[in-house]
């Protein structure tokens, strides 16, 4: 197990490195904005580029990118969005939003989720079944951006009951800050419950008629005993690794959510940073986007061999 | 292990439950509605973000798509980062409506214009060209100047930072130096050299010891190869001794900005001979240019005249591929034309004359920075590039105008609050006479104002019905329901949306000569006539138009917008102007005798005439017959090809769509009972993103609406932009300087081509049968320059090449907590901005009345 570890650790930081390569090159090869004709300030900006190495080789310049990184942590400042500010700052700054907004909507997804799930497959082939499932399939084909104008307008603006935008300020634990999150919230809430409510009905459903299932049964257990001590169990081989993905994917944020609410996160920066081409805030968030999604591959499949012993990673047997 | 999953597990449950109960358990308690105002049978009041406001405060809250990041005066960008700007700095000079309510002279209307007055400066400047000029040779003041190009000017001895620091005149000298620094870049130093606002030597000292590549393409002469000399080294010369590059790789004027490299790596073969184009950028230096020898000459011909799909065969366009190197020497900052010449006081020397509203106008935006905050704000990385973090949160700003910022959160939000450490609280200057109850009253009477992001207009508008928003700019889905409203106001853009069809005929025969296009029913070439350009110039009611397809906008039919002025003393537009409203009529055809007087005659212009329509399509059915472009076969008298435009899209959108079916659904009228009944259609191209106008130029594809914003207070230096192949759209199939137009001037009739008569407009000497002319700011009289402006303006009309459609604007609710305290629309004050806005509640009252109102406001 922990030769595999140590070999997919080195293999992510290979991919790791032609991704951020690959990410390098490629923004850099799109063409500079347009300077505006005839505009003297075009001639300072020319220079800035020329003095910031945009004009040498592309390798040349990852090769500049990834000495200031390793050895001093540099990732540069940006030079269009935030002149001059460090890019590293900027990241860290916006990152808390991303991650507590969907943080709070992760836990207040799972065990709705997971609890409907597990109520659909215990009443499989009934109204409720078909209700549960119905209502899933529904939610998760409208995108969260469709809820979040629904909750604003309803919520926010007829009713009064929540404000529009998220509170400005990083009192992040605030009783104000989490009522300003809650559209936001909820917005992301719907899709995350209706996933985990699929995923949960699914393997519960095929666990439920599977064979140790009716051996637990006539040695005696009662339904609730034997779907809690084993059909859950073994169902949960699949959810868990599910929520671990969730999470992980809680800090790449949601463009559109953040956009609606006004959410200083970083998934709004990191498209800004595409549209007025600010490599070093793009390169920044690339990066940990990369780390995060390779990592998070990464526990997903170890976390298998935890969950279910009979699961070994990595063996040639 | 299984237990600690289990355990893991368990948390994690516990915790949603505690997530998915929190809200009720934290329901905030802010409410402060005042009780005696709330109804308490109102089921739905809001209770959790209802309004909240202190007695006696006056906040304004703004919304923003996109917020300020960078305010630093000697680098921002942008105009979302000049947002701050207003509330933190103040001009040496600013301007005042006149307020003077009790002046009963003839033509004195109050609130109509502005005056100067001095601000950051204690009086008007004082004019010491003379004095400078005799004392200080270093500042090359030319030996005829007397007066405009030297200033002294004391400064207010009241202004401080916000941390109560006195401003003296060692704060404008050394601020002026790191703007100014060569090392710094900062991209804003060329507005202290750039333009007419030009300090004496600050391009050279910006500049020191640097190599800089000047786009001949550029140049308002530009070198010609022919005059060129060739030196000792191989490489070519000007007459001045400039060393000359092929720009390879650098912004180009002639390419609307983008570099020859760009072009020929985005489009290769396509339009260029590409035989010699590695050779050539193999000679590459690191700035992005190759020496031009004969070697390097002969590769840049073949990429530029070698493939006929560029349009460049002759070769007389290379002159704007090439740059020309100018070496500046050391030069100390001493030698910039700012010095300090006493404690308070400073003198400007410039190294272009500029007096009056313009200078006043220059100096309304200044340069300065708290330097000991400035300095150390600065960084310099491991390649030697310097970066500032100066003005980017509250910590790295200060103010020393009428707010201070107090709170910023990138992203998000800023908020700015009274300075109390600003002159104008107290100075008794900063008053008006208010023009309904003839009261003088304080200026800035907002306490705070509150920003926050708020990228979506759904979003803005709910908060503004909510009161939570001073204004809401209406989208297009809006205005049917408020253009009516009391609160509305309008807001005029500068920007005329003129359609231009497509004349490059050689683009179009190669278009035509496509394997898959076919000729026999399909024609494009007939769009090129310019009497089918008539046709359609007559086919469009501009105010239905407007009307149609974008109701904030009105009807346009000249190329310059109606918020133009000529006259910056008196406030008066181009537009009011006689000659401007003669130069219309002649081109619509308006007979001005039949009419009361002028106004009356430019008040009956439509655009639209359908019977003179139907003779020049008329026409152009006949020429294009005559020429090949069309068939009539059948022989019914009506063609047999589908006259074709496509409207390049840079991306499809609902207004796109509305626009063509408009123009479809009215030519298909205007068209009927002609050779062309049914047989002309827009159709949609694209999108093709930026490149829009690089198609649209190339004639790859033949209409949009497309339109120039430029300085409002120069409606003269519009004029470039339909005359300098630079900036036309038209410049593949019409050459301003092929056509001439003559005037008379001072008795005299005086002949120029267009492009003559634009540049010597805009300050530029043209020498005409010995004689030396310049029309620009201050040369001539107003009149004369008047007469050049609606000349020209009349003569690319008549191309009918541009065909004037919308003027642009915007419709703006304003809350019903504030008001302007004049309605009329100023070109430089607007409606008065934050200074002026008047409030008929404050915080706490503004709270209660919305609760009142049930929590939404009826606009």
């Amino acid at each position: 197990m922990a030769k595999y570890t140590l070999q997919r650790i080195l293999y992510m930081l290979l991919v790791f490195l032609i991704i951020t390569c690959m990410c390098f090159v490629l923004i850099r090869m799109l063409p500079p904005a347009v300077l505006p004709a005839g505009d003297p300030h075009a001639e300072i900006i020319e220079m800035r580029r020329e003095a910031m190495g945009y004009n040498k080789p592309y390798m040349v310049q990852f090769g500049i990118f990834l000495k200031n990184v390793f050895t001093k942590f540099d990732w540069g400042v940006s030079d269009q969005l935030f002149s001059g500010q460090d890019v590293a700052k900027l990241f860290a700054e916006r990152l808390p939003a991303t991650v507590i907004v969907n943080l709070y909507s992760i836990l207040f997804s799972i065990p709705l989720g997971i609890g409907l799930g597990i109520f659909a497959a215990l009443k499989k082939n009934t109204w409720v079944d078909y209700t549960i499932s119905t209502l899933t399939m529904v939610v998760i084909s409208v995108p969260s951006f469709v809820y979040a104008f629904i909750i604003q307008y309803v919520l926010s603006y007829k009713l009064g009951w929540l404000p529009f935008l998220m509170k400005s300020g990083t009192d992040w634990f605030s009783p104000e800050m989490f009522v300003s999150m809650l559209p936001a919230i909820l917005s992301l809430a719907f899709g995350v419950i209706a996933g985990f409510t699929r995923t949960t009905r699914a393997e519960l459903t095929e666990v439920l008629t599977s064979e140790f299932m009716l051996l637990a049964r006539t040695k005696g257990l009662t339904k609730a005993q034997a779907t809690i001590r084993h059909a859950l169990r073994n169902c949960f081989v699949v959810v868990v690794p599910a929520i671990i993905g969730e999470f992980v994917g809680i800090l790449a944020g949601s463009l559109i959510i953040e956009k609606i609410f006004s959410i200083p996160g970083v998934g709004r920066l990191t498209i800004d940073a595409i549209a007025a081409r600010d490599y070093p805030i793009f390169m920044v968030t690339t990066c940990f986007y990369t780390a995060i999604g390779l990592a998070a591959n990464l526990v997903v499949d170890i976390s298998y061999g935890f969950i279910d012993p009979r699961i070994r990673m990595g063996s040639k047997k | 292990m299984k237990k600690t999953l289990a355990l893991l597990l368990a948390v994690l449950m516990v915790l949603s439950v505690f997530a998915g109960c929190a809200p009720a358990a934290t329901e905030p308690t802010n409410n402060t509605e005042p009780s005696s105002t709330t109804p308490s049978s109102d089921a739905t009041e809001p209770t959790v973000p209802a309004l909240t406001g202190e007695a006696g405060e006056y906040t304004y809250r703004d919304a923003v798509s996109t917020l300020a990041s960078n305010w630093n005066p000697h680098t921002y960008q942008v105009n979302d980062d000049a947002y701050p700007a207003d509330f933190l700095r103040k001009g040496l000079y600013n301007f005042f409506f006149n307020d003077n309510v009790n002046n009963t002279a003839e033509g004195y209307d109050p609130f109509t214009t502005y005056v100067v007055v001095p601000e950051m400066a204690a009086s008007m400047p004082v004019d010491v060209t003379e004095q400078v000029k005799a004392e200080h040779p270093e500042f090359n003041i030319p030996e005829s100047a007397t007066k405009g190009y030297a200033y002294t000017i004391d400064l207010n001895p009241d202004a401080c930072w916000e941390d109560g620091t006195p401003i003296t005149a060692d704060d404008y000298v050394e601020s002026m130096e790191r703007l100014l620094r060569p090392e710094l870049l900062n991209y804003r130093a060329t507005d202290v050299y750039a333009r007419s606002f030009s300090i004496a030597n600050a391009e050279a000292y910006a500049k020191s010891g640097r190599m800089v590549y000047e786009d001949n393409g550029a140049a308002a002469a530009p070198y010609a190869i022919e005059d060129m000399t060739i030196g000792e080294d191989g490489q070519y010369v000007t007459a001045d001794g400039y060393k000359v590059f092929v720009n390879l790789d650098n912004a180009n004027d002639w390419l609307g900005g983008d570099s020859l490299k760009d072009y020929v790596e985005a489009y290769g073969e396509e339009y260029f001979d590409v035989t010699d184009w590695d050779a050539l950028v193999g000679q590459m230096t690191k700035d992005g240019v190759a020496p031009l020898t004969e070697e390097t000459l002969a590769m840049l011909t073949t990429v530029v005249t070698g493939n006929e799909a560029w349009g460049e065969t002759d070769g007389s366009t290379l002159y704007a591929y090439l740059a020309y190197g100018v070496q500046w020497d050391e030069v100390p900052f001493e030698n910039v034309g700012l010095y300090k010449s006493g404690d308070y006081q400073i003198t400007l020397v410039l190294g272009k004359a500029l007096s009056g509203f313009n200078l006043y106008y220059a100096l309304s935006s200044i340069w300065l920075v708290k330097t000991d905050l400035y300095d150390a704000c600065l960084s310099e990385d491991a390649e030697g590039v310097w970066t500032s973090t100066y003005n980017t949160s509250v910590e790295t700003t200060s103010s020393y105008g009428p707010y201070k910022l107090v709170s910023y959160q990138s992203g998000k939000a800023m908020r700015f609050e009274k300075n109390e450490n600003w002159y104008g609280y107290t100075d008794g200057k900063h008053v008006y006479v208010d023009p309904t109850d003839g009261q003088t009253y304080d200026m800035y009477q907002t306490t705070a104002v509150d920003c926050q992001q708020v990228a979506e207009s759904a979003t803005q508008k709910m908060m503004f019905l909510k009161g939570q928003l001073m204004t809401f700019g209406l989208g297009s889905d809006d205005i049917a329901t408020y253009r009516n409203s009391d609160f509305v106001h309008q807001i005029p853009a500068d920007t005329i949306f003129f359609m231009i069809l497509n004349g490059h005929k050689d683009a179009i025969e190669e278009r035509e000569a496509a394997a898959d296009f076919d000729q026999t029913t399909t024609d494009l070439e007939t769009m090129t006539l310019t009497s089918f350009h008539r046709a359609m110039g007559l086919t469009y009611d501009r105010a239905l138009f407007a009307a149609t397809i974008s109701p904030a906008r009105s009807g346009a039919f000249g190329l310059i917008g109606n918020t133009y002025v000529c006259d910056p003393e008196t406030g008066l537009t181009y537009r009011e102007t006689d000659q401007a409203k003669q130069a219309l009529c002649n081109v619509y055809g308006v007979d001005v005798s039949q009419y009361a007087d002028l106004d009356a005659a430019v008040d009956s212009i439509t655009g639209y005439n359908p019977e003179l329509a139907k003779e020049f399509f008329a026409q152009a059915f006949e020429e294009a017959l005559e020429l090949g472009y069309i068939t009539d076969n059948d022989g019914d008298g009506i063609s047999d090809q589908t006259v074709t435009i496509e409207y390049g899209m840079s991306s499809d959108s609902d207004f796109m769509t509305k626009t063509i079916d408009y123009l479809n659904e009215k030519v298909a009228e205007v068209a009927e009972g002609t050779p062309f009944e049914g047989k002309i259609i827009f159709t949609k191209g694209g999108p093709y993103d930026n490149e829009w106008s690089n198609k649209l130029k190339a004639g790859q594809t033949d209409t949009q609406l497309a339109g120039w914003t430029g300085s409002r207070m120069d409606p003269y230096g519009v004029t470039d932009l339909y005359v300098n192949p630079a900036y036309q759209y038209d410049a593949a199939w019409f050459d301003a300087t092929k056509v001439d137009m003559t005037l008379t001037i001072d008795g005299t009739e005086l002949t120029m081509n267009l492009k003559q008569w634009s540049d010597c407009l805009n300050g530029i000497m043209i020498t005409v049968d010995g004689v030396d002319y310049n029309f620009g700011a201050d040369m001539v009289d107003m009149e004369t320059r008047l007469d050049i402006l609606a000349g020209l303006e009349e003569q690319i009309l008549l191309t009918y090449n541009y065909l004037p459609m919308m003027q642009d604007s915007s419709l703006q609710l304003l809350s019903q907590q504030v008001y302007y305290v004049t309605d009329e629309y100023n070109a430089l004050l607007a409606n008065g901005g934050i200074a002026y806005l008047k409030y008929n509640y404050d915080d706490a009252e503004w709270a209660a009345y919305v609760n009142e109102q049930g929590g939404e406001l009826a606009y």
